[in-house]
């Protein structure tokens, strides 16, 4: 698939910036018998927010240890931030931010000093940076009262914004969060939200994996489905949407008359709580409207039916195991 | 966003954190976790049970029946460091090696925070630099513990008189704690033999357990192939058989064939298993 260019005017000439912040084609990974990842061509466009959809064992966290270097794939190419990988970690991860598996830490240090000695590592810290990095980091996902106790102690919520804190020490080109609202309440995960919109509005490309709809649905401009270990479907998140069966949704008080009206112009309707679902098929939603208005129906409200994130993955996934 | 990106540091060429900051967090870290401290408190603690334990039975009549080293403690407190060295080399050291090895990789990866390294990214052979040189400083400070202590404890019992030698004369204060620093730097390379072997174990394995258990099994079965015979020919190549040349130092003028050879022998343990962790780390999935 081609990806539109984010590259500004004369911006970009100069720094020749990759158009796609990751790329993967033929990817493919084997244990043993057991093909986790296979043939895998994912696009992860420049400034974009993609999600990552799948279920539980669909290949999507072993295909980011892959974009990350941090296992060797069987077959096929990874590039990250333009560099191939994982012979270019030197020089691509200091750019990137990850919270990869859940949270990994220390737990008989505290926050603040699991996130100093993260911090420490971190090629592009600048040693007299550390402390303040640490507090601001702390701070911006809520953790600066509990920043001087033992991450032993710990709730589950308060150890994934700890992995979100070291993601955000440093401005990243690419931030890749794995199931990043796993054990947040809600208030948390509308955290973890609106810290993507965030990194989305700074330029910062963010890749989000997910086996919940909602989520990807309210936070990503691009989507990739995964499912047993190949990418079914993946492009912009809208794009996406549309490509499900469209229909109308029409709030009104008289159902019947409607239907009527709608049948006898061949237009494929059906009554539901509220007022009528209408499928678009062979007609559009401006002759529904025009039809149902010479029927002398009255209509309260006309939508679009989204087709939703969750039909679209419930086809494709039900598609894919028949 | 034009400005974050103009903002943003140059995508051309390998960064790295600064060595130094890197050894320096190792050691907080691992000087901040509760079981290296304690460990290393009760290892220093041992010359002062010895020193105190042998001097009530002395005081009480009951002659020291063990060797010659338990005999010479008496009257003689220079001899108390170097005779806990020995006796606590033989298995409590090599633990403390395997316990420090076994945090450094095998630790950090049940934690996950291994993975938080090589993303970071820290490079593998920086990554095994880094944690060696953890477990050895851990090692070292621990082996001079003993030796400040035992010393402490043997000049605060008996005094300052000097170190009556294995051969039966006596060396002078400067002397005796030169020996006695010669004594720290020959038991802390053997321990790091045995703690290189360690973090090749633990960068195998995830289970910092797997590291503590195929180390004492390791020393067990050094220990029981040295007791047969016919295996004799083996014992050149057993880091554990040429431990006992420790009390070299006690004697004078101090031979140094067998220190020296022990020296070299731990140095090809060390060499194999620094060797073995790499190959193994390099490949490792994090």
């Amino acid at each position: 698939m081609t990806s539109t260019s984010l590259v500004e005017p004369g911006v970009g000439a100069a720094l020749a910036a990759p158009t796609l912040a990751a790329r993967t084609r033929g990817l493919r990974k084997t244990y043993g018998s057991t093909i986790a990842v296979d043939q895998v061509d994912l696009d992860v466009p420049d400034g974009a927010v993609l999600g990552m959809l799948g279920p539980n064992g669909s290949g999507k966290t072993t295909t980011i240890r892959m974009l990350l270097g941090l296992v060797q794939p069987t077959a096929g190419e990874v590039e990250l931030l333009g560099h191939p990988m994982p012979s270019g970690a030197q020089i691509t991860l200091p750019h990137v931010g990850a919270l990869v598996e859940g949270p990994g830490f220390h737990p008989f240090l505290s926050g603040r000093e699991n996130l100093r000695r993260v911090a420490s590592a971190e090629p592009l810290m600048a040693s007299s940076a550390i402390a303040s990095s640490v507090t601001d980091a702390l701070e911006r996902v809520g953790l600066a009262d509990a920043a001087d106790r033992r991450y032993r102690g710990y709730s589950l919520g308060m150890k994934q914004r700890l992995g979100l804190a070291a993601v955000l020490l440093l401005p990243r080109r690419l931030v890749v969060l794995d199931e990043p609202t796993n054990g947040l309440d809600p208030a948390g995960t509308r955290e973890i939200r609106r810290v993507i919109a965030e990194l989305h509005a700074a330029g910062t490309t963010v890749l989000v994996s997910s086996h919940l709809l909602a989520e990807i649905e309210a936070t990503c401009t691009h989507v990739a489905v995964l499912h047993k270990g190949s990418v079914v479907a993946q492009g912009e998140l809208a794009e996406l949407l549309e490509a499900g069966a469209p229909a109308l949704l029409v709030s009104t008080p008289d159902v019947e008359a409607s239907l009527d009206a709608l049948r006898d112009n061949g237009i494929a309707a059906r009554s539901t709580e509220d007022g009528l679902f209408v499928e678009l098929i062979g007609t559009t939603a401006p002759q529904v409207v025009r039809v149902l208005v010479e029927a002398g129906a009255g209509v309260h409200e006309v939508r679009r039916r989204r087709t939703g994130l969750e039909d679209l993955f419930a086809q494709l996934t039900e598609g894919e195991a028949e | 966003m034009t400005a974050a990106i103009l903002d943003r540091p140059a995508l051309d060429r390998p960064v790295r954190a600064p060595l130094g900051r890197l050894l320096a967090s190792e050691l907080r870290w691992v000087l901040r976790r509760p079981r290296t401290v304690i460990a290393i408190v009760l290892l220093a603690g041992v010359p002062v049970l010895i020193g105190v334990g042998t001097r009530i039975a002395s005081s009480a009549g009951v002659g020291p029946g063990g060797g010659g080293l338990f005999a010479s403690l008496i009257g003689n407190g220079f001899v108390l460091p170097i005779l806990s060295l020995t006796l606590l080399l033989t298995m409590l050291l090599p633990l403390l090696g395997a316990m420090a090895a076994a945090d450094a990789l095998a630790g950090e990866a049940a934690h996950g925070t291994l993975r938080g390294l090589l993303m970071a990214p820290v490079s593998r052979a920086r990554l095994l630099g880094v944690k060696a040189f953890g477990v050895a400083t851990t090692v070292f400070i621990a082996v001079l513990a003993i030796a400040v202590v035992g010393l402490a404890t043997g000049v605060v019992l008996v005094g300052t008189d000097g170190l009556i030698t294995l051969s039966g004369n006596t060396l002078s204060f400067g002397d005796a704690l030169a020996r006695i620093g010669l004594a720290v730097l020959w038991v802390t390379f053997q321990v790091w033999a045995v703690a290189a072997i360690a973090l090749a174990v633990s960068a195998f394995t995830e289970h910092p357990l797997v590291v503590m258990a195929a180390t004492l099994a390791g020393a067990l079965v050094f220990g029981i192939l040295t007791l047969i015979p016919q295996l004799d020919w083996l014992q050149p190549y057993l880091l554990t058989s040429t431990w006992p040349t420790i009390t070299d130092v006690l004697r004078d003028p101090m031979p140094w064939d067998g220190l020296v050879n022990s020296t070299l022998k731990a140095a090809c343990y060390l060499v194999i298993g620094l060797g073995a962790a790499y190959a193994r780390l390099s490949t490792k999935d994090g």
